[in-house]
């Protein structure tokens, strides 16, 4: 019989751990989708009792043994169900402890034997689903229901979680531990169970209960706080909207004026250094000294931009305005292309009656020549008239310039 | 160097709120009523005393007797802060909608920037939210993009003592006491003009209006 057990929880296990890429799958889905697995595993999987098919048209589903399962395991904070169903547990411990006696009674050891061991079994079940409700309880009051996002969610869960408390601590009230300490009577074992080990799990599970039950109507109170303040912030945004002229009215004008509104001003300001303090040269001077540093950096800084500033407008004068000069000779040099006759530098220089100074003028034509482009350079001659040195060699003294077309 | 009492002396002297958030140990000190009781003769030789708001949780030095000068000095304020109620409203319900937890902003929340960045991004509603309220006096911003917006509103929050930013390196704002006390007001002038804001909204919400 028992190997025959065996090897049926062996073969379901092996199972849950074969398949456990599409328990996890259900267990987060909800269902299965059964086109991606093959047929025969989710067969498999059914007769293991793993999935169930709640009615024929809908989908597979995990069975809720496996989901409590892994809900306790992976301590999932979507877990909501609570087993606050104690009495039945107790009565069950009261029967068992009724066979137990009996089978000492009638000296059948062995019966009372097993019988002892469903007896721990049902009590360390009964403590463990105790605290396991507790801590399911904390664990959505310490993020605060963090899974839920609308602070309206938040507060039905709470008064879900509310409820689940007085529940469980109605459920509480079922231990009676006279009938209990009646049932055990002097056998220590029994009454190691059923007394010692019960009472100490129960008064802890009240005490704990009643640290939720705090928190939770602390916390039920912070989000009525946050529904009120967000209520407060829609409904001025609302009353703007409707009144956009509306004005609270000036309450700083009444005799007492508000708490809220009476904030005064700043009145302190850096204090003046006092130079006579001897105790504080060392600082002045090295505040000083950093201060001069700065002041000579900055200086240099703006001579540097000063200067180009100049530069750039002397820049755009030299290309805009052109010198007086310099026009001249381009009108002498734009004659000489119209009359396409040669013509010296002086007699243009005597027709128009220019102000220049002479040698200036002649400097100038040759320079202005000389600053034409190559290719331009071209169309003109540049004939100087003149004698050389009667003493030096090598200097030529120019007296006239003839400019023509070539 | 500066004791303590002198330190928290200067802080509230400075105009400065004070709270849990931006500076806990002047805010022990405060919340020790001993302590707090020595520095009112300070305070009260500048004809200003010790408030609280919040129900005790945030400091700030008030007036002790309203003279004229007093007077000017508290109606200009108020007139400042009743003209920045709007777009200070509009800001904290923006936060609130755009934070997945639904939760309205409070003292110690902590907002991070670059999450927000995104959930208004992705959320043309919420853009055109930030560029309206960045448009508003009080915030001044004249960015054209995302970004340069919400940068740009909250630096201004935090000049003004709503956030603090403790890690100057990361985008992640903590709300103030300031903040309270911003609620407190709505809650006084809801109270005094018998605005019945909370009806109101309730009234929209069951009317299907969209906020």
């Amino acid at each position: 019989m028992s190997q025959a057990l065996i090897q049926t929880g062996t073969r379901l296990l092996n199972a849950l751990g074969k398949h456990s890429d599409l328990i996890m799958q259900v267990y987060i889905n909800g269902t299965v989708d059964e086109q991606k697995h093959s047929p025969k595993v989710l067969e498999q999987l059914v007769q293991l009792g793993v999935l169930w098919r709640p009615e024929s048209q809908s989908e597979l589903r995990l069975k809720s043994a496996v989901r409590t399962l892994l809900e306790g395991s992976l301590q999932d904070e979507r877990n909501r169900t609570i087993n606050a169903n104690i009495g039945a547990s107790l009565a069950s411990l009261k029967t068992l402890a009724e066979h137990y006696k009996e089978a000492l009674h009638y000296n059948k050891y062995n019966e009372s034997a097993a019988h002892m061991s469903d007896l721990t079994e049902h009590v360390y079940q009964l403590s463990e689903s105790l605290s396991n409700s507790v801590r399911v309880l904390f664990g959505r009051i310490t993020n605060e229901f963090g899974y839920v996002s609308s602070v309206d969610a938040k507060i039905r869960e709470n008064e879900l979680a509310q409820g689940q408390v007085t529940d469980l601590l109605s459920q509480l009230e079922c231990f009676r531990f006279d009938e209990l300490s009646e049932i055990a009577g002097s056998n220590r074992e029994l009454r190691h169970l059923l007394v010692v080990s019960l009472q100490q799990r129960f008064s802890k599970a009240a005490q704990e209960l009643s640290v939720v039950q705090a928190r939770l109507i602390d916390l039920l109170g912070r989000f009525r706080e946050f529904q009120g303040r967000t209520r407060l912030l829609k409904g001025y945004l609302l009353h703007m909207e409707q009144h956009p002229d509306f004005a609270p009215g000036n309450y700083t004008n009444l005799t007492q004026v508000p708490v809220l509104f009476n904030q005064s001003n700043s009145v302190i300001s850096a204090a003046a250094p006092d130079v006579n303090n001897v105790e504080h040269e060392n600082d002045y001077q090295e505040i000083v000294s950093s201060l001069t540093h700065i002041h000579q950096r900055a200086t240099k800084q703006d001579d540097a931009e000063a200067q180009q500033d100049i530069d750039v407008t002397a820049q755009s004068t030299v290309s805009l305005e052109k010198d007086e000069l310099q026009l001249a000779i381009e009108d002498f040099f734009c004659e000489v292309i119209d009359s396409g006759q040669p013509k010296t530098a002086l007699t243009y220089y005597e027709e128009k009656a220019l102000g220049f100074d002479q040698e200036v003028w002649m400097y100038q034509v040759i320079g202005g020549y000389q600053a034409l482009a190559d290719q331009e350079k071209q169309f003109f001659a540049l004939d100087p008239h003149g004698e050389n040195d009667k003493t030096f060699t090598g200097n030529f003294y120019i007296n006239d310039i003839t400019l023509g077309l070539r | 160097m500066m004791t303590e009492q002198g330190r928290v002396l200067s802080a509230l002297l400075q105009g400065t709120f004070i709270c849990q958030v931006t500076d806990e140990e002047a805010w022990r000190f405060l919340k020790n009523r001993e302590k707090a009781q020595q520095l009112e003769p300070h305070l009260a030789m500048l004809n200003r005393t010790l408030s609280s708001t919040a129900e005790g949780d945030v400091f700030f030095a008030s007036y002790l007797t309203i003279g004229e000068t007093e007077r000017k000095m508290l109606t200009q304020q108020f007139q400042d802060t009743a003209s920045n109620l709007v777009p200070l409203v509009e800001w904290l319900l923006l936060v609130q909608q755009a934070n997945e937890s639904d939760m309205p902003v409070t003292m110690g929340n902590a907002i991070r920037l670059n999450e927000l960045q995104t959930t208004i991004e992705d959320t043309p509603a919420y853009a055109e939210q930030l560029e309206k309220i960045s448009r508003y006096r009080m915030f001044g911003s004249t960015s054209v993009n995302l970004d340069g917006q919400l940068k740009q509103v909250f630096k201004r929050l935090t000049e003004m003592g709503y956030l603090t930013r403790p890690n100057p390196e990361k985008q992640i704002y903590l709300a103030t006491g300031k903040v309270e006390h911003l609620y407190e007001m709505l809650r006084f002038i809801d109270e005094t003009e018998a605005l019945s804001l909370s009806e109101q909204a309730d009234a929209a919400i069951t009317q299907g209006s969209l906020l």
